[in-house]
């Protein structure tokens, strides 16, 4: 790849970004950076801007304003419209989406992995020993070819990561990655991801799960409709239980005592 | 209204497929460079959508039910010309995945259901909604016009090219080749049908639905709608679009077709077909025909082409119609009447002799009102469940199973074609015993084929064949005791090739079904030089189809659940056509997330799709042996 002089050690740097949707504004003037090698969490209620932002981070959606950096080089719908730049941010960046099925979109498992590197003008004989390798890693080899309407949740999942990790991409973008997952296939992917990442590799990761967040995270960003109402470890974000119950995060239960009195009871589901 | 194999002559298959091609060619081109990198999920998505509402049964007035064909639906949503593109795809997966309709009429197909009905229920709309609002109560009624004109427009080129048949195609004998009816007969009988039934269904689910988005989502509505007055939402989906203009040229072209393909269609009098192209060598016939057409002597040689289909002259009925039959259409419908009771009967013998379990008691014990639902989710199940029953075969062991699938595609389309050319009743027989051996070396199950096809076609086949015994001008050789109607031995002959035709073409393509994976069946389509676009189509809309069928499934289970009491007509209409609009605003945003989850792929616009190996040399020794076949049967059956 050529030398990029912009390089920098941040992988993303947002700055004041805002994203409406016809009738809905999505992020209000929102800004974070994520340092290269780091894992960040960004944890909100649904339809607190989360995957709006991952899109935006992954060159899929432009800001109305605002500006978004990707290691130095700005990224916008003109730079992307660019071949080369194009071919090398979806290279180095891999997005997975929350719902597998949209994800994939292939008639086998094969063609599924084999779609991004294809897309990527790979010479055919390298893809073909790549996808293999992939399949191998993710211990899916045995579904090659099958369709994939006919896997399980689980499966579907690994499948759509082996789509994505086969450009062995330095960025991972998760949208709700142990969404529908029954808890042994959760624990699976966080595994994976923990030790995947090596601590080489930049995750980010949507989440409102706060059980696995302080495995897959360094670092959070607290998402409340649209901003970012607080940064912080997960050790940190977890235990200011009013910033958590004002993003949604968490139930306050109320309790009634026999002698009438009511008092709220924060209530963590870990 | 899917026309099967063996209805059709090859040449006129071959013209019909000509046809489309232009309009496909023209639709590829006008898709890719309004929506350009959106287009394979659109036209998948929408593919997927048409085809899981051809499943939708319909509550009609009448206690009925029906389904449409959704070419009204994805004109009004799609625009015309991506129209064209899903439902063709619709139609093409239903022919060479679940054996709907016939692999060699798919150009015929796709030209009634997919190019004309698209743009003649366009064309309606547009013109009855003119600058109407988008919410407008005249949009909805132009949209069930439109669905209405769609269909039987559809219906209609369909009957003229099955009433054409008779009278391109006969032996020597005067025995019809392909489908046995005159248009006298043909126009009527599939009129009558999508006039009423299937018509409605149409209307219903199209104008159910334009109504159903004008409350949830009327951003779809704006593609079908440059001249409505606009409102203050936000700007347009799709900007500047001026379809009309561009496209009138097209539509001449189609205008022209229309006059030329049935030819004489203004000629039709009551006696179309009821002569032999021998009537013009046979001096007595002559006199006839002169005297027939005001003293008019018809040329020596069958005049070819217009010039022999536009010589007018009516011939009295009677000459060859059974006597009691004033009208050939009338007498289809009383013979065919006879024709389908005793067709039952033995359907239903048949069924009962190859019963595995005894069905559940479900539709027979529920109440009218669910019934609609209840098929329609055993429909959507039974879909699932053919496919999985394909996958299990084609990852079985057996001869078929081991071919490379661009022999099986190839050898297989080879002896479809057979087929549908042979002239002679046991070349037919011959491909058959074919078919069977494939089979049993394949080890499908005789059983399995019987309850899977060959009881579906008979039932179908049969019914329309039925009448043609005793409708087909010739010789008679007994006669119905009590009706007198007379067996001629053109209408037995005639009836048999059809049925025949019929059945061996559809063994043959479910062969190919149950002994090929699908994603085999899309990667010999590259080898066979099918554009990438294309092939990639064909394989998102055949995974998105289960997707939009559980999706639809989960739907009605969760009406079912939730239905307590009666509901009434209107209601129960208003119940689907909802299902179905919701059922399109999801498949709208599915297509918006497939697109995007491409785009961070790297897909840009072009797909890019892995090639397979090449022929090894056995496997172009097995398919010169299944060509050879082919090849002698075609030669041998002249």
């Amino acid at each position: 790849m050529k030398e990029n002089p912009h390089a920098s050690h941040l992988a993303f740097e947002v700055r004041d970004i805002t994203y409406r949707y016809d009738q809905v504004t999505a992020l209000k003037g929102l800004s974070m950076t994520v340092k290269k090698g780091e894992r960040v969490a960004l944890v909100g209620a649904n339809g607190s801007g989360k995957s709006t932002l991952l899109r935006i981070l992954a060159g899929l959606y432009f800001p109305q304003s605002g500006d978004v950096f990707f290691d130095g080089q700005p990224l916008s719908a003109v730079d992307l419209d660019e071949e080369q730049f194009s071919f090398r941010f979806r290279r180095r960046v891999g997005l997975i989406f929350q719902n597998p099925d949209v994800q994939l979109f292939n008639p086998s498992v094969f063609d599924e992995v084999a779609f991004g590197p294809l897309q990527l003008n790979w010479p055919k004989d390298q893809i073909r020993q790549r996808v293999l390798e992939t399949l191998e890693l993710m211990e899916i080899a045995h579904l090659r070819d099958r369709p994939p309407h006919r896997l399980s949740g689980g499966e579907k999942k690994r499948v759509a990561l082996a789509s994505v990790l086969i450009l062995d991409p330095e960025v991972l973008l998760l949208d709700e990655p142990s969404a529908a997952l029954d808890p042994k296939s959760q624990a699976q992917m966080v595994d994976f991801l923990v030790s995947w990442s090596g601590g080489t590799k930049t995750v980010i990761t949507a989440t409102h799960d706060l059980d696995t967040l302080e495995d897959i995270a360094d670092r959070c960003y607290v998402f409340e409709s649209g901003s970012i109402a607080a940064e912080g470890t997960p050790i940190e974000i977890l235990h200011d239980v009013g910033l958590l119950e004002r993003a949604r995060l968490v139930r306050v239960q109320h309790h009634v005592h026999d002698h009438g009195a009511m008092h709220p009871h924060p209530h963590l589901h870990r | 209204m899917h026309i099967p194999d063996g209805y059709l002559s090859p040449s006129t298959c071959a013209v019909l497929y000509g046809a489309a091609a232009p309009f496909w060619y023209v639709a590829l081109k006008r898709v890719k460079k309004l929506l350009h990198t959106r287009l394979v999920p659109l036209i998948s998505v929408f593919g997927a959508f048409s085809f899981v509402v051809m499943m939708f049964n319909l509550p009609l007035p009448g206690g009925t039910t029906g389904h449409a064909v959704g070419m009204g639906i994805a004109a009004i949503v799609l625009g015309p010309w991506a129209a064209i593109l899903s439902v063709s795809i619709a139609l093409l997966i239903q022919a060479i995945f679940f054996g709907d309709g016939g692999i060699t009429a798919i150009g015929a197909n796709c030209f009634n259901m997919g190019i004309v009905g698209s743009l003649v229920a366009y064309a309606v709309y547009r013109l009855i909604g003119i600058k109407a609002e988008l919410s407008s109560k005249r949009r909805v009624f132009a949209a069930g016009l439109a669905g209405y004109a769609g269909i039987n427009a559809a219906a209609l080129l369909a009957a003229i090219e099955f009433g054409i048949q008779p009278l391109l195609f006969r032996d020597a004998s005067g025995t019809p080749l392909y489908a046995p009816y005159p248009l006298s007969i043909s126009i009527p009988a599939m009129m009558l049908g999508h006039l009423t039934f299937a018509g409605l269904a149409e209307l219903v689910i199209t104008a159910g639905v334009v109504s159903y988005l004008q409350r949830a989502d009327p951003g779809l509505l704006k593609f079908s709608a440059p001249d409505a007055p606009p409102t203050d939402e936000c700007a347009q989906r799709y900007a500047g679009q001026t379809p009309w203009p561009t496209m009138r040229k097209l539509w001449l072209g189609l205008a022209a077709m229309l006059v030329l393909t049935p030819l004489g269609i203004l000629a039709v009098g009551s006696a179309w077909g009821e002569w032999t192209a021998q009537d013009f060598a046979d001096a007595s016939a002559r006199q006839q025909i002169a005297a027939a057409s005001g003293n008019q002597l018809p040329p020596v040689h069958p005049p070819q082409g217009l010039e022999r289909l536009s010589s007018v002259w009516t011939a009295p009925i009677a000459r060859y119609a059974p006597s009691f039959i004033r009208s050939a259409s009338f007498g289809y419908f009383v013979s065919a009447a006879t024709g389908v009771g005793l067709i039952i009967v033995v359907c239903l013998l048949v069924r009962w002799l190859f019963k595995r379990q005894p069905e559940e008691g479900l539709i027979t014990s529920s109440r009218r009102s669910r019934r609609f639902v209840e098929r329609t989710v055993e429909g959507l199940l039974g879909a699932v469940e053919r496919s999985i029953y394909a996958e299990q075969t084609a990852r079985g062991r057996g001869f078929l199973q081991e071919l490379d699938p661009r022999v099986k595609l190839c050898g297989l389309l080879g002896l479809i074609v057979a087929v549908a050319a042979v002239h002679r009743i046991w070349t037919l027989l011959a491909l058959f015993a074919v078919s069977l051996i494939l089979a049993l070396t394949s080890r499908i199950s005789i059983p399995a084929l019987m309850t899977r096809v060959w009881i579906g076609v008979l039932a179908f086949t049969g019914m329309i064949a039925l009448p043609a015994v005793f409708l087909t001008p010739g010789e008679a050789i007994y006669r119905l005791p009590l009706l007198h109607w007379p067996v001629t031995v053109q209408g037995l002959s005639s009836a048999t090739f059809l049925l025949l035709r019929a059945e061996i073409a559809s063994t043959l393509s479910i062969l190919l079904i149950l002994c090929t994976p699908w994603v085999q069946v899309l990667k010999s389509l590259r080898f066979f030089r099918v554009p990438v676009v294309c092939v990639v189509l064909l394989g998102m809309t055949y995974r998105y189809i289960f997707l939009l069928i559980q999706t639809a499934h989960d739907m009605f289970e969760a009406r079912r659940a939730r239905l307590v009491g009666t509901l009434h007509g209107p209601e129960r209409r208003r119940l689907a056509a909802g299902s179905a609009g919701v059922l399109l605003g999801r498949s709208f945003q599915l297509t918006n997330e497939v697109h995007l989850a491409m785009q961070a792929r790297g897909y840009r616009g072009d797909v890019h799709v892995m090639d397979d190996r090449n022929m090894r040399r056995s496997d172009w020794i097995r398919l010169s042996a299944l060509l050879g076949v082919a090849i002698l049967a075609l030669w041998a059956g002249r």
